[in-house]
Formats: C-alpha cells, structure tokens, sequence
C-alpha cells in the first residue's frame, strides 16, 4: 500500500460498491487483506472492508454449494458440505495452501479477486466449473473462467458457486513445486466424471505458468467416451505437451514445464484407475 | 481511526492508522510478547488468536481486528500461572532461544482447543506456520503431544 487514508467499514454491498464507484480506481476491497499488505499500491488510498456484509457462508442449496466470497481457507476446508464435493478435493487443497495462520486469513474471494499465482486456488475452481456471484448495482452471474478472463473492475464478488452437477464427478489438483508452500512451476486441475468403465465428462485445467489457468477442451474431449484404460491416458499424455500454452521464466523452462505436463496426466490416470504407472 | 479490542480478556482502544498492521498496535502498546520477524506471514513469530483462531499479525490490519476478541500468548498463560503447553515446552527442550516459542504455543492451543487428542500429523499441519530454528521441530511435536495428554488426563478427573 501507499499512503492507506481511510478504512472503510461498508455496511452492505450496494454500500461498498457505491463507496468504490465514488472513490475508483483509488479503493480497494479487503477480503483477508494479506494481499493489500504484501503488495502494496501506491495508486489505493481508501481499502472497503466487507466483514459486515454477511458474506462469510457455505451454503448448500438445489443449485450447489454457494460459497460467500469472505469465507477462509480454513472454513473452506472444515466444510462437510465441501468435504463431500467431488472427491473432497477442494476442501482437501484448502486446507492444505500456504500455511495455517494465512488459511485463517485469505479469503476465497480475495483469492479470486487477485488471483495471484501462489495459492492455486483459481485453476481449481475453474476446473470445478465454479461461477462467480457478482455484485454491479445488481446481481450477477458468470463463470469464473470468463471472470479471470475479463475482469469486472469495481465489482463486488458476493461468492463463488460450485454446481450441483459436479458433485459426484472426482477433482483432482497436482501441481509441481520445489516446497509445499512454494508458488507452482506447473499446476494441474482436472475435474473428471466416470460410470466407472467410460469417462462421461472431464475438464482439465493447466496453469502453464502461475496465474495463468486455462481450460483445454481439446484434452478433454480425448477422455470423454473413452474408457479408463492405460491407453486412454497414455494418449492424452503424448498429446497435452504440445498443446498446454506454457511458458518459460525464471522459474523453469517451457520444456521443463512440457515435461510436467506429462507427468500432470501420469498422475491423473493413478487418480481414476488406481494403478500407478 | 479508533479500534475496539479484547485483547486477553480486557477490552481496549486503541488509536491506529488505517493502513497499520495489528502487530505493530499489539507491540506498541505493550504487548512485547508478539514478536516480529518476517513482516511477510512466512515465519509465524507474530501469530495471535483472534476470535481463538491463529492468524499472522505482521499481515492483519489492525482496523480489521475491531470488535473482535484477540489473544497473545500472555492470555494463554504466564510465568506466575503457565498453561499446560507452556509447561510442557520447557520441559521437552521445545524452546532454545525462545523467539518462535510464543507464536508456536499460540498455534498449538488453537489446536488442542479444538481437537484434544490431535495426531502428529495433525499437529505438524497446525503448526506449519511457524518456524523454529533451534529445535528441529521434533522437541515441539513432543510438546504438543505431552500436553494433550495432560490436558486429556486433567479432563477426566
């Protein structure tokens, strides 16, 4: 931050959307505030906090599990409800990202809001299909993969949205890192439904260099219809490092990466099959 | 801008700038058992409960702790009255130079309070926001574990 002036308790979201329309591009919205601090601003004068617009939630309705974008890490990660969702996975890396106090701290919107590479919790949601619940003046709904896309500036993330359709699919999350709480080299996120013989819908996710998650369709559509066999994956394997977008940095090198690629898919294959290769 | 907090039990104000951090308030205000290190959430030094959960406060704004309840290691217990933990530190050898110690104990009681019989496993995730460059850790787990055990058997009686 530069020279923080004002800290601004909103007492709704029509009141801290109001308060960032009349002050932007000057204000920012607190979630945990780790972000704010770590990297700060010079351009953001005024922070509006959103603890006192009820926005910390798990709820589980006919439409999926509906998550309030103040929610933590940790809540996240105790929630029964989330625990349950496709495997568990998200619950599973929830409580598992950076470290026990910032898990108490980071916020699943802020999280999104930044989408900053070290937390990975982005490319999972993505490939979880979530939606983000928008607040412009009105609310709003769209899918986090076309949010990161074209950012809302101003807008207010109410929460995030995990479908009722994906609850019995499986999610998977690797991601290759020199420790634990390092920032990824490669992330890889998949979220993959099966009657057990044939695979009926997948998405895969590759965040080629952090911060970077896409979608690839193409590799999807090499599961879908097929069965879960060596074969299958194996195929997918050859395929995906020459059609994941990765790139080189001072991290690793885009070849490094393609090879990581590979194994991404070697590891999904012991995921839904059971056989490690 | 004026904040509200409990800070181990008394209520209190204090005066803060919108952009200070919670452990800078805490310090100068005289709550010296916080302890600065990183300022960058890595090290865990700072960590205090609020509202019983650990959280970093080299990395809280202050004005985000009004109204909430927070707690330093000197509200889990004192040298005229320790707490199990505290005891149990010392005599595992979990403390050499002591810097870590008072976010490590702060880390563990939110631990033990919500699970008391935790697994090494569990008490290794619990505490994987704090380092200890003394000790290896393995003093600490042992810490941990010794005092569960304790506050286990005082439970029964």
């Amino acid at each position: 931050m530069g020279r923080i002036t004002e800290y601004y308790h909103a007492a709704s979201l029509e009141d801290a959307f109001a308060k960032a329309q009349q002050l932007r591009p000057a204000a920012a919205y607190v979630g945990g505030g780790v972000e704010l601090i770590l990297r700060r601003n010079p351009e953001i004068t005024t922070l509006i906090d959103l603890s006192h617009c009820g926005l910390d939630y798990v709820t589980a309705t006919g439409e999926g599990i509906e998550i309030g974008s103040q929610t933590t890490l940790t809540t996240i990660s105790r929630s029964a409800d989330i625990r349950q969702y496709a495997g568990g996975s998200l619950a599973w890396w929830a409580g598992r990202i950076a470290h026990n106090n910032l898990r108490d701290m980071i916020t699943v919107g802020g999280a999104i809001g930044r989408n900053q590479p070290w937390n990975d919790m982005v490319p999972h949601l993505v490939a979880l299909d979530a939606q983000v619940r928008l607040f412009d003046g009105a609310e709003r709904i769209m899918p986090l993969a076309g949010y990161i896309e074209a950012k809302q500036p101003g807008a207010v993330i109410k929460g995030v949205l995990l479908p009722a359709g994906n609850a019995g699919s499986r999610g998977f999350l690797w991601r290759f890192t020199r420790t634990q709480q390092d920032i990824s080299t490669l992330h890889f996120s998949a979220l993959v439904s099966s009657d057990g013989k044939v695979m009926t819908a997948a998405n895969l996710v590759f965040a080629g260099r952090p911060g970077h998650a896409a979608l690839y369709p193409r590799l999807s559509e090499e599961l879908v219809g097929k069965p879960l066999s060596h074969e299958t994956f194996a195929r997918v394997a050859e395929m995906a490092p020459d059609l994941v977008e990765v790139g080189t940095d001072l991290r690793a090198t885009g070849e490094f990466r393609r090879e990581l690629v590979r194994a991404a898919i070697v590891n999904l294959e012991e995921h839904m099959t059971g056989v490690a290769q | 801008m004026t904040i509200s907090i409990t800070v181990n039990t008394v209520e209190r104000s204090f005066a803060v700038q919108p952009d200070e951090v919670l452990l800078d308030v805490l310090r100068r205000e005289g709550y010296l058992e916080v302890k600065g290190s990183c300022r960058s959430g890595d090290c865990g030094a700072c960590t205090v409960l609020m509202d019983g959960r650990p959280v970093a406060s080299c990395l809280t704004l202050a004005a985000k702790a009004d109204g909430h309840v927070v707690t330093t290691v000197r509200g889990i217990g004192d040298q005229a009255h320790p707490h199990v933990l505290q005891e149990a530190f010392v005599r595992n050898g979990a403390s050499q130079c002591g810097y870590c110690a008072p976010g490590a104990i702060t880390s563990a009681k939110a631990l033990l309070d919500e699970n008391p019989d935790p697994s090494e496993e569990e008490i290794r995730l619990a505490m994987d926001s704090n380092y200890c460059r003394c000790t290896g850790y393995e003093q600490q787990i042992e810490a941990v574990l010794d005092a569960a055990a304790q506050l286990r058997q005082e439970a029964r009686k």
